[in-house]
Parts: structure tokens; C-alpha cells; sequence
């Protein structure tokens, strides 16, 4: 059974809304900037993908993501028709580090924070009235994972609407952690690059309203979820493993009823770092065989960063808009790709315009080797 | 609210607390406040070995010590092993903790404003990410179904219970271990304000699973989940759960409920729990628990279900330490529209949250069916399971 989105939420470092952030995605904006919210002298990384709303350079605000959810929530809940209240829908929320920013300027530097802003259920009641609420801290996978489990509860009858979101923002210990393994600094996320360095962090939020498709019934939807697979390396805590990817994609495609064959747009997760994107190239290319070089292929981390637990979403409504516009972002930065990867039909330097797409794939994997895969469809057919 | 999917159970039980290592011992410890020392730290080196602590922060090993735990109670995994006996993707991961990598976060981030980021532990990495517990577990045991990480609050543990028994019902997974977690630390004391003696430096934990491959693999359920709310304020959730005014046979109340001592007179526009309803509150017994209390509070339960089932047929569900017994609230029980197999009185209610929270949870833990068993076990259900 398939649901629809009937509506779409984004804030990202290129823009606001999701006609602005598509927009710039396909004109090749990116977001990359020096860092602006952190003290540059204290990392050998000096770049990343943010949201500029702090007041002045160097300073930092607590409850920024929070803010850019809400923001992302409410556009989606508009447009579904929903407005502003929420008290009856179930709202899942993806994110690889909560308000965790906001936990470290509190224990820090004192910085005022209400510790059960931790989590989003509070600002989401607030805003939306909504209860519930749920959040999930399920790193780079989050948003997806998020909706896969909307999709369960449509599919078992328990509710015919749910919001899914995702969301994040730079953690300094994130980012801190991550400048002290890189082997070599990054200054811009180049996806599947045969010289991509590592991955580099950015701002955003992106949220849906899904609803259950019923029969006769055709209201305006922007595309149809036909399936979402979740499942877990068990194998390496950071590391990526290519088989639990490719059983993820296997799986997503096996419950969506499609082949390979039938993918005619692949969103991928393609962080830039050596092990993401080399195990993720593997995993495709099992799954895809021979078919690998039929749909096309982009990567949005090379302009809006690594979202984290919100990249997966945002990519879905890239994807969406992808499919209904024929309009296809580029992937940045990508001059030869990894080895394993020749045969992908990657959209490089500018967009591509493809009249007749019609099914996208969309791969998020996490830390802790969580993985989840979404194919979605046109909404038209 | 969300009805409970009848058909999952309760098949294993798992503690990492200090001075508690069985459901009964859980609930006596909440029934009947001990004086005197408090108990030593829980020992995870003693359970999970030197191996098993390499890199992990606190809450994970905690984590680890109840989920060994469980799943050997559930006979997933054998008494000298750690792999599941089951193929690793029917099994998903639940874990739910509020608190479990803030010293993670916040500790990085003052040595990076101190020194600088090259200074820093490269093995801190995993931990800067929230669901490093839920990882853990599923890598430890080769758990390959979805894994999930709940950090939602005061109801966190309750909501995780539910999502477990979602990926049951929606087909994802055949069975879920559900943990709940939290630890103390100058960081998480500051940034909560309150001092480390009286936070949780502990983990329970559950298996889920579907009833039908319990009965597969011959597994005896201790406890079927029952409908499950999250909600405005713990009166609504409570008059969801139990319409009518029935009342359960015990209310495993929020953390420090100000309610009133049972057997008082409830309080005007307070909640819908009838006065003589034994109230128990785990965390006076292993300290504010946050996210792992809704676990906790499960785990107290299945130790009050044995216990009301080892004198069922006589006062079903009446617990005889509390006192006040709930009999004379079955009327109303029965007068309930939608007709429920189980009466109020043999169930558990569980609730975490309370109003000053952004919601409440609240859940019904209920015994299992009779031993006739409604689900035969099928052969070849059995051999697939026993193919890895």
C-alpha cells in the first residue's frame, strides 16, 4: 500500500522553503562557508555548510534547530492543509544530535537552556499543540528511519496522517571529533570524487505530511512513498558495511514492487568520506548489476552539507521535486569518480533536464551502521 | 490512542540496577523503601567482562548488562554465548535514554575551547552520536532488524515499549529488545540540577515479541502489552487507557508523583486511578530514572504480574503487601463498552510523564492468555528459525 506526501518542509543552508531550496540546488548554489558559529583557531577544518541566523560571527544561540523544525513542520503541515494544529498527529522527528548544541553552550558557558528542550516534543506542543510526539536519535539514518515507521503505522490502520521531520545542526563535538580523524582537512563535500576528503557538516530541517492513499480519493499530493526499508549492520560502530547497505536498497526495492530496472533517479547518501561512499558505490553496484548505469544519479551533500539524521528527508523532497519537475540538481565537485562507481550515471556540473522520470530511490545510512532506503514515485500515475 | 497489538508479549526480562537483579526484587525494592547504605554501583565488568567495556561509555555498558540479560531470560541467546539463536534481522533494537551522551557532548566540546580539536580521543567519536547504545547492543548480539534510539523525554522508556511492539505488529521484525538507560555524571547533575545521588545509575530491559513466534519457538511469555497512549496531561492519558473509571490492579505512577499517598481521596480534577489502587514509583527505589523509567517500570511489572498470577483465582490482581485491593472497582471494570478479555483488575498501568512534561505515556502490561496456547507452533516456522 502507498501513501502520499501531501506536504514538504525545508530550511537548509541555501535557502528556505522547498521551491527555494530546490531552486538553488539546481542552479548549483551551495552553502559551504567558513565556519561562523565556532572558534576557527581550535580545528584544522574550517569550513561547513550553515544556516547564517547568528547574530555575529563566532557566537552561538541555543535552540536553532528547534526553530528551523518548526519552521519545516509548519510549511509541510500548510500545505497538507493541516495548518496549525497538530494535536491529533502523530509527529516523528529524525536527528542525529537532538539540541545537543544547546547542551553544550549550557554546561559550557552557562548559556540559559531548558534541558527538556533537549528533545522536540516540547517546542512541538507549543507551536503545534501536538502530543504526540516522538523523537528519534537515530544519527544520519534518523529521517528516514522516521518515515518508515510513519508508513508502518498507515499501513497497520493505526492513523491515516502523520508528520516526519528531521533535523540538525553542528554539534562542536561532532565537528571537533570529526576534524581530529580526518587524515586531511575537507574544505567542500565532494561526493563519490576519486580525491573527496571527508565529509563536512551542515544546518537544516525537512519535514512531510504522509497520509494514506484511499481509493478514489485524488487529492493534490506531491508523490506517493511506495516503500521504506530500515535494518542494521550489526557489524562496525562507525564504519559503514556494504552488505547491510545492499540488503537495505534490496529490501526497499523488494517491498516497493520495482526492479532496478525501474529506478530512474537514485538520491544518493554520498557523504564524501573515503569509507561512506566506496561502501555505498559496492553496495549499489551488487544490487543494480547490470542495470547501474540506467538511472540517474546526484548527491545534494556537495551543496547543502551533511544534514545528518535530517539529510535523508531532504533528500526525499529533492527527489519529489525531481520527479514532478524533470529537473535533476548536479553533484558539485565530482570530477572522476571512485573506483566502482565508472558506470553510475552521475548529474554533474549543472542540472539535468529529463522529461520522464518516474521512480526515485533515496539511501541514507548512520552511524552504528543504521540504513534505511526509500523509493518513492510521481504522483500522476 | 493506540491499541495494543494483542498479540505481543513479554518474553524475557533484563536488570542492570543496583541492588535489584529480578523483577521481584525490583518491585519489593519500590514497595518497601530500604534504609540504610545504599547499594554499590552496578558492576557491568562482572556481567559483560573487560571485553565488552573497551571504548563504551557508561550508559552503554549499563546497556549492554541489561540486554545480555534479557535476551538470556528470553533464551534468545545461550548462557555461554552472545549471538542470537535466531537469525539476527527477525530481532530490532530498541533503546531509549535522555541523558546517555551528554558528558560525551559537553566534556568535548569544553576540551576543544580549552585546547583544541586535535587533542582530543578519536575513540569519543561513536559517542558524540546519541544512538551509539542502540549500535551496541545490536553489534554485540548480531541484531540485525531495525534499530532505533528513543530520546523523547520523561515518557522516552514507555514510548519505546510501544515502538518495539510497532515493528512487531507492522511485520518489521518478529521480535525487539527494549532498553532503557540512564547514568549520572557531574554533567548530566549540572545540567539537570539535581546531585548524582539522586539520578539512576542503571538499565532494565525487555524482549517484545510477536505471540506466534514466542509459541514457534517455545518461548513462555510473562506479560502481553496492552493499548498504549501518549497524551496532554496524566488524567486523559489514564481515562484513555482505562474508560470508564475501571481500575487497574496496580498504577505504576510518574516519576515522584505528587498525587497524594495512596489511599488517599484523589485530588479534584486530578487523576481517574480510584484511591485503593496500590501505587508504586520505581524511581524512589533506583532514583530518577528519565528515560529509562517507562523499562523499569515494565520490568516492576512483570515481577507484580507473577506475583498476582501465583494467587490468581482467588484476589486476581490484588496486591497483598499494598494493602487496599481493587475488587471493588471490577464493576466498574465491566462496565466498560469495548469487552476486554482481561479484567482492569489484572492489569498494570504504567504512566511516565506527569503535567508539567510536554506529554504523558502511559501503558497496560496485562497477563498472558491461559496456557492453552491460541497459536499452534508451526514446523517450519521452527526449522527457519533454527537455520542460521
Amino acid at each position: 500500500m502507498s501513501q502520499l506526501v501531501t506536504g514538504a518542509g525545508a530550511v537548509a543552508s541555501v535557502g528556505e522553503g522547498v521551491d527555494e531550496v530546490f531552486r538553488a540546488l539546481c542552479a548549483g548554489t551551495s552553502g559551504l562557508g567558513e565556519l561562523r558559529g565556532f572558534d576557527r583557531e581550535r580545528y584544522r577544518t574550517r569550513h561547513a555548510y550553515e544556516i547564517d541566523d547568528r547574530p555575529a560571527p563566532g557566537t552561538d544561540l541555543p535552540g536553532r534547530a528547534t526553530d528551523w523544525l518548526l519552521r519545516a513542520v509548519g510549511e509541510a503541515a500548510a500545505q497538507a492543509g493541516l495548518g496549525e494544529d497538530l494535536s491529533e498527529v502523530p509527529v516523528l522527528v529524525g536527528t542525529g544530535l537532538r539540541e545537543l548544541r544547546s547542551a553544550e553552550l549550557a554546561w559550557r558557558d552557562g548559556t540559559p537552556f531548558d534541558i527538556a528542550r533537549l528533545h522536540f516534543g516540547t517546542a512541538l506542543r507549543r507551536r503545534f499543540g501536538a502530543v504526540r510526539t516522538h523523537t528519534f536519535s537515530g544519527a544520519c539514518s534518523a529521517s528516514l528511519y522516521a518515515l518508515a515507521l510513519a508508513a508502518d503505522l498507515l499501513t497497520t490502520g493505526a492513523e491515516d496522517t502523520v508528520v516526519v521531520a528531521g533535523v540538525d545542526t553542528l554539534t562542536e563535538s561532532m565537528y571537533g571529533l570529526l576534524d581530529r580523524v580526518n587524515s586531511e582537512p575537507p574544505d567542500r563535500v565532494r561526493p563519490f570524487d576519486r580525491d573527496r576528503r571527508g565529509v563536512l557538516m551542515g544546518d537544516g530541517a525537512a519535514a512531510v505530511v504522509l497520509r494514506r492513499e484511499e481509493p478514489g480519493a485524488e487529492p493534490r499530493a506531491l508523490g506517493r512513498v511506495r516503500a521504506v526499508s530500515m535494518n542494521c549492520d550489526a557489524n562496525h560502530v562507525t564504519a559503514p558495511d556494504p552488505r547491510g547497505i545492499a540488503r537495505a536498497v534490496h529490501e526497499a526495492q523488494w517491498r516497493a514492487g520495482v526492479k532496478p530496472g525501474d529506478i530512474d533517479l537514485v538520491l544518493l547518501h554520498g557523504t564524501g568520506t573515503q569509507l561512506n561512499d566506496a561502501a555505498e558505490a559496492a553496495a549499489i553496484a551488487e544490487v543494480f548489476g547490470r542495470e547501474v548505469s540506467g538511472p540517474l544519479m546526484t548527491a545534494i551533500k556537495c551543496m547543502t552539507g551533511h544534514t545528518s539524521g535530517g539529510s535523508g528527508l531532504l533528500s526525499l523532497i529533492v527527489a519529489l521535486e525531481s520527479l514532478a519537475s524533470g529537473r535533476v540538481p548536479p553533484t558539485l565537485g565530482l570530477a572522476e569518480p571512485l573506483p566502482g562507481a565508472e558506470a553510475f550515471r552521475f548529474v554533474r556540473e549543472e542540472a539535468r533536464e529529463d522529461g520522464d522520470l518516474r521512480v526515485a530511490q533515496i539511501d541514507a545510512f548512520g552511524f552504528g551502521g543504521v540504513n534505511a532506503v526509500a523509493i518513492v514515485e510521481r504522483a500522476d500515475r | 490512542m493506540t491499541q495494543g497489538p494483542g498479540e505481543v508479549v513479554v518474553t524475557g526480562v533484563g536488570l542492570a540496577v543496583p541492588g535489584a537483579s529480578t523483577p521481584g526484587a525490583l518491585l519489593r525494592r519500590t514497595a518497601c523503601q530500604v534504609t540504610g547504605p545504599a547499594p554499590e554501583p552496578f558492576d557491568t565488568g562482572a556481567r559483560i567482562g573487560r571485553r565488552g567495556h573497551r571504548y563504551k561509555d557508561r550508559a552503554t555498558r549499563l546497556a549492554l548488562c541489561a540486554a545480555l540479560d534479557a535476551l538470556r531470560n528470553a533464551e534468545l541467546v545461550p548462557s555461554d554465548g552472545e549471538e542470537v539463536t535466531v537469525p539476527g534481522d527477525t530481532v530490532g533494537v530498541v533503546a531509549s535514554s535522555n541523558l546517555g551522551n551528554l558528558d560525551t557532548a559537553c566534556l568535548t566540546a569544553a576540551a576543544i575551547a580549552e585546547r583544541s580539536a586535535m587533542d582530543l580521543s578519536p575513540m569519543s567519536l561513536p559517542n558524540a552520536s546519541s544512538n551509539v547504545i542502540a549500535s551496541w547492543v545490536a553489534i554485540r548480539h548480531g541484531l540485525r532488524g531495525p534499530n532505533l534510539m528513543l530520546c523523547n523525554g520523561a515518557t522516552s522508556g514507555l514510548d519505546a515499549v510501544h515502538w518495539a511492539a510497532v515493528l512487531v505488529a507492522a511485520g518489521r521484525v518478529r521480535r525487539a529488545v527494549v532498553i532503557g538507560v540512564e547514568t549520572h555524571n557531574a554533567v548530566v547533575a549540572d545540567l539537570l540540577g539535581r546531585s548524582a545521588g539522586e539520578l539512576l545509575d542503571g538499565a532494565a530491559a525487555l524482549v517484545v515479541e510477536g505471540a506466534r513466534w514466542a509459541a514457534a519457538r517455545g518461548a513462555r511469555a510473562v506479560a502481553a502489552l496492552g493499548p498504549y497512549e501518549r497524551g496532554a496531561g496524566l488524567g486523559g492519558c489514564v481515562a484513555a487507557l482505562l474508560p470508564d473509571g475501571a481500575a487497574p490492579g496496580v498504577w505504576f505512577t510518574p516519576e515522584r508523583y505528587a498525587g497524594g499517598p495512596a489511599g488517599a481521596v484523589p485530588v479534584p480534577g486530578g487523576v481517574p486511578v480510584p484511591g485503593g489502587v496500590p501505587r508504586y514509583d520505581v524511581s524512589v527505589a533506583v532514583g530518577r530514572a528519565s528515560g529509562a523509567l517507562g523499562v523499569l517500570q515494565c520490568v516492576a511489572a512483570v515481577g507484580w504480574l507473577a506475583r498476582a498470577g501465583a494467587g490468581a483465582g482467588t484476589g486476581a490482581g490484588v496486591d497483598p503487601e499494598a494493602g487496599a485491593g481493587s475488587t471493588a472497582f471490577e464493576a466498574g471494570a465491566g462496565a466498560g463498552a469495548a469487552p476486554d478479555p482481561v479484567p482492569a483488575s489484572r492489569q498494570a498501568l504504567l504512566t511516565s510523564g506527569d503535567d508539567t512534561e510536554d506529554a504523558v505515556a502511559g501503558l497496560l502490561l496485562r497477563p498472558t492468555p491461559d496456557r492453552c496456547d491460541p497459536y499452534p507452533a508451526r514446523a517450519p516456522l521452527i526449522s527457519m528459525e533454527c537455520s542460521r
